[in-house]
């Protein structure tokens, strides 16, 4: 079952077969860069005489930025405030986020999992990094990991709700462009 | 007739299947010790089989039958990129592996692309040093047909793999065409995958058999093991090569894995037990492959005799 509300795959000629795996390809891909649950809708279009390869996909609402009360426990001490860390994951964003917030004289790590910071104003809602931009960045991965090699003519246009890919082999064309986005209004109107 | 089999057992007395090997008059292709496991390639006198079986079960050790030993099969795919890496050419290479070819893993430099694929002259001449080549190609029907000009002139068999079903006038240039493992993003670990590749490890058999018989109409001087052996007893060097096997073995001579220039005098002095020198039954000219040496056993018709 898909994950995703649609998911739909055209391609021109005779190439079921293509379609289907391209299908299966799509999904490992987007499975492996944990992608598949942030977006909502997708559809793909190829068509294999021009050659030409193109996603359009909606994404689901937008992901909050990660705060340092989201990575650790934020308690008052003696002499200013405690991280307890439970999310080591982005310990390397937090502590350049804190270095920068309060200078890296009064951000101390005592021990692997504890910040301790020499101020009164606490940390909690300190935006530690930009999920949504990482996000951005993987599935712009993912979709030169997904179009064939060979199309090295690429076009990505992405919105805050919303991707459009174009991967060719010659050079992408804004009549070939309108022609694509003619071709997914249909499909997504079907 | 000579028996190639695939030895895997434990280190402890694997020296007695050597013995045995040579007492039979069989020759090492390849030694490959992991750790306290050991895989030896042999080929073995047919009629002296089961001596070795005997001795493997002794050992508890697992003999089987290796139908691709001594030979070297290139798998190409149209670049290195995660698109075609790892899981099919990968899988592809370590199952013919498995049934005893030595295979090359090639990408092309320009391989990719329905309309822009290339590949060079370097490349076409890398290739046809090997018995056989495996092409993996994609998904869609029209690039497979598209991209016949990567192969067309390559002369060792080529066997092409992709994902559609094509009748086979589609691809006139090519020795056969294993269909259903076209691009994919998963390990082959499906029962229909696995028999896919045994269905490219049997066509890649079928087309080596066809070489073999084209051989045997004009047979060569000498037997490219008979060479592997000399080559070894008479230049000791070749054992301090760093590369795993040392001495690649072909269908039509072997591939000895040192600098061209400094050995290429020393294996055309290499005597047989009939005063032959290797010289003057072979050819012997520089790989394409890094530095190493190719030798070319001539055949019978340009000798004028077989030992």
């Amino acid at each position: 079952m898909d994950p995703m509300e649609v998911f739909k795959i055209e391609v021109t000629g005779e190439e079921e077969y293509g379609a289907k795996k391209y299908r299966e390809i799509i999904m490992d891909i987007l499975q492996d860069l944990g992608l598949i649950r942030s977006i909502g809708r997708l559809y793909v279009y190829v068509d294999i005489t021009i050659p030409v390869f193109a996603v359009y996909g909606l994404l689901r609402s937008g992901i909050p930025p990660l705060t340092v009360k989201d990575v650790g426990d934020v308690m008052r001490v003696g002499g200013g405030h405690q991280i307890k860390i439970n999310d080591e994951e982005h310990m390397a964003d937090l502590l350049k986020a804190l270095w920068k917030r309060y200078g890296r004289e009064r951000v101390e790590q005592p021990a692997r999992d504890v910040v301790i910071i020499a101020s009164d104003t606490p940390p909690s809602d300190l935006m530690v990094t930009d999920m949504e931009a990482e996000f951005l960045q993987d599935l712009t991965d993912a979709l030169v990991r997904i179009a064939p090699e060979g199309f090295r003519n690429r076009r990505n246009v992405m919105t805050k709700d919303s991707f459009f890919f174009i991967a060719a082999e010659e050079s992408i064309k804004p009549e070939l462009i309108s022609e694509i986005e003619e071709k997914i209004r249909e499909m997504e109107n079907a | 007739m000579l028996e190639p089999v695939m030895f895997t057992g434990g280190l402890y007395k694997h020296d007695l299947v050597l013995e045995l090997v040579e007492d039979l008059g069989g020759y090492i292709l390849q030694k490959n010790v992991t750790q306290t496991e050991i895989i030896l390639l042999l080929l073995v006198p047919s009629e002296d089989m089961n001596a070795l079986e005997i001795l493997s079960r002794e050992l508890r050790g697992e003999l089987v039958r290796a139908p691709l030993a001594g030979t070297e099969v290139a798998v190409v795919t149209p670049t290195l990129a995660i698109h075609h890496l790892p899981h099919v050419a990968c899988d592809t290479a370590e199952y013919l592996r498995r049934h005893g070819s030595k295979t090359n893993m090639i990408g092309m430099a320009r391989g990719v692309g329905r309309e822009i694929a290339q590949i060079n002259e370097y490349e076409t001449a890398l290739i046809n040093e090997h018995d056989a080549a495996v092409f993996i190609f994609g998904n869609f029907g029209d690039c497979i047909k598209k991209k016949e000009q990567l192969y067309r002139n390559i002369s060792v068999p080529v066997i092409v793999t992709g994902g559609p079903k094509m009748k086979k006038e589609d691809l006139p240039y090519a020795f056969g065409y294993v269909p259903s493992i076209g691009r994919m993003a998963h390990r082959t670990r499906k029962a229909t995958e696995i028999a896919t590749l045994d269905n490219i490890v049997e066509m890649v058999g079928r087309a080596l058999d066809q070489t073999r018989a084209a051989i045997t109409k004009d047979p060569l001087t000498t037997s490219p093991p008979r060479v592997m052996d000399a080559v070894r007893e008479q230049v000791p060097e070749v054992e301090f090569s760093y590369s795993p096997l040392p001495i690649a073995l072909n269908l039509n001579g072997v591939r000895v894995k040192l600098p061209y220039q400094l050995y290429k005098d020393k294996l055309a002095a290499v005597t047989f037990d009939e005063g032959v020198r290797l010289g003057e039954v072979a050819t012997i000219r520089p790989s394409r492959m890094k530095d190493y040496i190719l030798v070319r056993i001539l055949p019978s018709s340009e000798t004028g005799f077989v030992f």
